[in-house]
């Protein structure tokens, strides 16, 4: 992953040199500190983050095809994100979307988690159910938004965003973010044996001392925290939360810290693999879920139709 | 002398009542086993007990009632066994027995060494000796139960809540189970509520029969101490015809006529 972020930082329109950087040369280190470290630092924490949380749906919901995107972080980050560009298009129109799309996943999350626990049962079902309705909800928002937007501009910039890119974020946009992402994951790791626990049946996780009920409620939150942290200064980004935990765990053979870890480390090889070849493929850049999407809707459906009896 | 009371107890799912007004008590060192026919109530009970399924009654444990607990403290002094565990993720077998000492580790803290050379000495106990990096989802279904008992034993506790932990079990694995539960019992001083299927592992194994009928108590008896009558009387309430007889210091029972 190291060596990888070595390459990104090197691999642009712009070419960048270690000699000239070395030699001080200004305008090199102007791209490198403004455009190319911002760009490889989310890409590397962004990537590992997902790949984290995935491991973490997929654990706490024991479901092989469980991502952040199940209580709906996704499609609320897209609507905040529409929001902001119709909204806030005027100076710092960057920070406005992200801290829009920000809102707009938290939002959709604790929706969908505060109407799962209205019902008393807390089973894992009823969240699914809860971040299908406000996915549909949020879709529903985001319909509405894009019938109002100017199609020359505006339309474009949300259909650009929901493909997801690197380009162009800067770390005084992303800076809040990325420290926000890398708590989130402490936590997230902090609690590992819990995670792992709470993939049990809920009477048996509680006799073996989990509070059932505020742990899951602790988990997902802390875990749709770090997606939409993510998220927002990204756009969408498909399949890196659903694919790097399944490649850990064909690694490993098992769920346990090291198994999160190297999900993390493979989001995050995923995510900066997927950036260099959206900046190199073409001659205008393309945005990254292509190339996310790319790999990980083929592993998807061997997952379904070669995988039947896939288990977390 | 009884360490754990469960007084009035009723439980049930939804509308639905299935446990109804039940009392019985659980003494130190003692396995008690509940028998009754499917659907009568002998999950529901134990479930009601650990507090899984909501219930009126109390249920009280060396004076503490267990609904006050919270999950951790309920886990540090009584342990359960479900009838089939949910665990459905890829993990190995060492890490499913090192969850009996969740309860007893700080947020941050792992398992010590210690613990791991207390649970590999128990999956040896239990005849996985040698299974301990093996895949849990990969063993047989009376592997999984032999695991998850394992994992209850590993730690001592004052009550032990069973849920047919033999029914995927072998001839010998029953029986052998039924034994470890008891060295357990008489080593901690605590005691066992048994949900089983098998009469006749009960009959032979159980310091006590609980004989639940439509979710209430039909009677309780020692097998060993009672008179055999009595037993016969509350087995056939349960089983219909059958016989009991004593054959070489062992409980059999036989169906009338075969």
């Amino acid at each position: 992953m190291l060596a990888l972020a070595l390459c990104s930082l090197f691999i642009g329109k712009y070419p960048l040199s270690p000699g000239l950087l070395l030699s001080g040369d200004d305008m090199q280190w102007r791209v490198f500190l403004t455009l190319r470290l911002p760009r490889v630092l989310v890409g590397l924490i962004g990537g590992f983050a997902l790949g984290v949380c995935g491991f973490v749906f997929q654990t706490v919901f024991s479901n092989p095809l469980a991502s952040p995107d199940i209580v709906g972080v996704s499609s609320g980050a897209s609507t905040g994100a529409a929001a902001g560009i119709l909204f806030f298009s005027g100076v710092s129109a960057g920070a406005a979307v992200t801290a829009s799309a920000f809102v707009g996943a938290l939002f959709a999350a604790v929706t969908a988690i505060v109407l799962s626990t209205l019902d008393k049962s807390s089973k894992n079902s009823t969240i699914v159910l809860a971040g299908i309705a406000v996915h549909a909800l949020s879709q529903t928002a985001l319909m509405a938004l894009k019938l109002t937007a100017d199609p020359e501009r505006e339309l474009a910039s949300i259909e650009y965003w929901m493909m997801g890119s690197l380009n162009g974020i800067t770390l005084s946009e992303c800076g809040g973010n990325l420290v926000l992402t890398v708590l989130c994951c402490a936590v997230l790791f902090f609690l590992h044996r819990q995670i792992i626990l709470l993939s049990a049946e809920e009477g048996e996780a509680r006799m073996l001392g989990v509070s059932v009920g505020k742990m899951r409620l602790t988990v997902l939150i802390t875990a749709t925290l770090t997606v939409a942290a993510v998220i927002s200064g990204t756009g969408l980004i498909s399949f890196i939360g659903l694919l790097a935990p399944h490649i850990a765990r064909l690694l490993t053979g098992e769920n346990r810290i090291s198994t999160m870890l190297l999900g993390g480390i493979t989001g995050g090889i995923l995510l900066l693999g997927a950036d260099i070849l959206a900046r190199t493929a073409w001659a205008a850049e393309l945005p990254v879920s292509i190339f996310t999407s790319l790999l990980g809707a083929p592993f998807l459906i061997w997952l379904v139709l070669g995988k039947r009896n896939a288990r977390v | 002398m009884p360490i754990f009371q469960a007084q009035s107890i009723t439980a049930g799912y939804k509308n639905r009542g299935v446990i109804k007004d039940c009392s019985f008590s659980l003494d130190a060192g003692s396995i008690t086993g509940i028998l009754g026919a499917n659907g009568s109530g002998k999950t529901t009970l134990i479930k009601a007990v650990c507090g899984i399924l909501p219930h009126r009654g109390t249920c009280t444990l060396d004076g503490t009632a267990l609904e006050t607990l919270s999950a951790r403290q309920l886990s540090q002094v009584c342990g359960y066994i479900p009838q089939r565990s949910g665990i459905q993720i890829d993990i190995p077998v060492i890490d499913v027995v090192l969850m009996g000492f969740h309860a007893s580790l700080g947020l941050l803290e792992r398992p010590t060494e210690s613990m791991r050379r207390s649970a590999v000495g128990a999956l040896a106990k239990v005849g996985l000796g040698g299974y301990a990096e093996h895949n849990y989802q990969k063993l047989s279904e009376g592997q999984k139960q032999l695991c998850i008992l394992a994992r209850t034993l590993v730690c001592d506790r004052r009550l032990l809540l069973l849920d047919e932990p033999e029914s995927a079990l072998d001839y010998a694995m029953r029986h052998r189970t039924l034994d470890l539960l008891r060295t357990y019992v008489r080593h901690t001083g605590g005691c066992a509520l048994v949900a089983l299927h098998d009469p006749i592992l009960a009959l032979n194994a159980c310091d006590r029969l609980l004989f639940l009928r439509d979710g209430t108590t039909a009677g309780s008896v020692s097998p060993m101490t009672d008179d055999p009558a009595e037993t016969e009387r509350l087995l056939r309430m349960i089983y219909g015809d059958v016989r009991l007889l004593r054959v070489e210091e062992q409980w059999v029972l036989l169906r009338d006529g075969k």
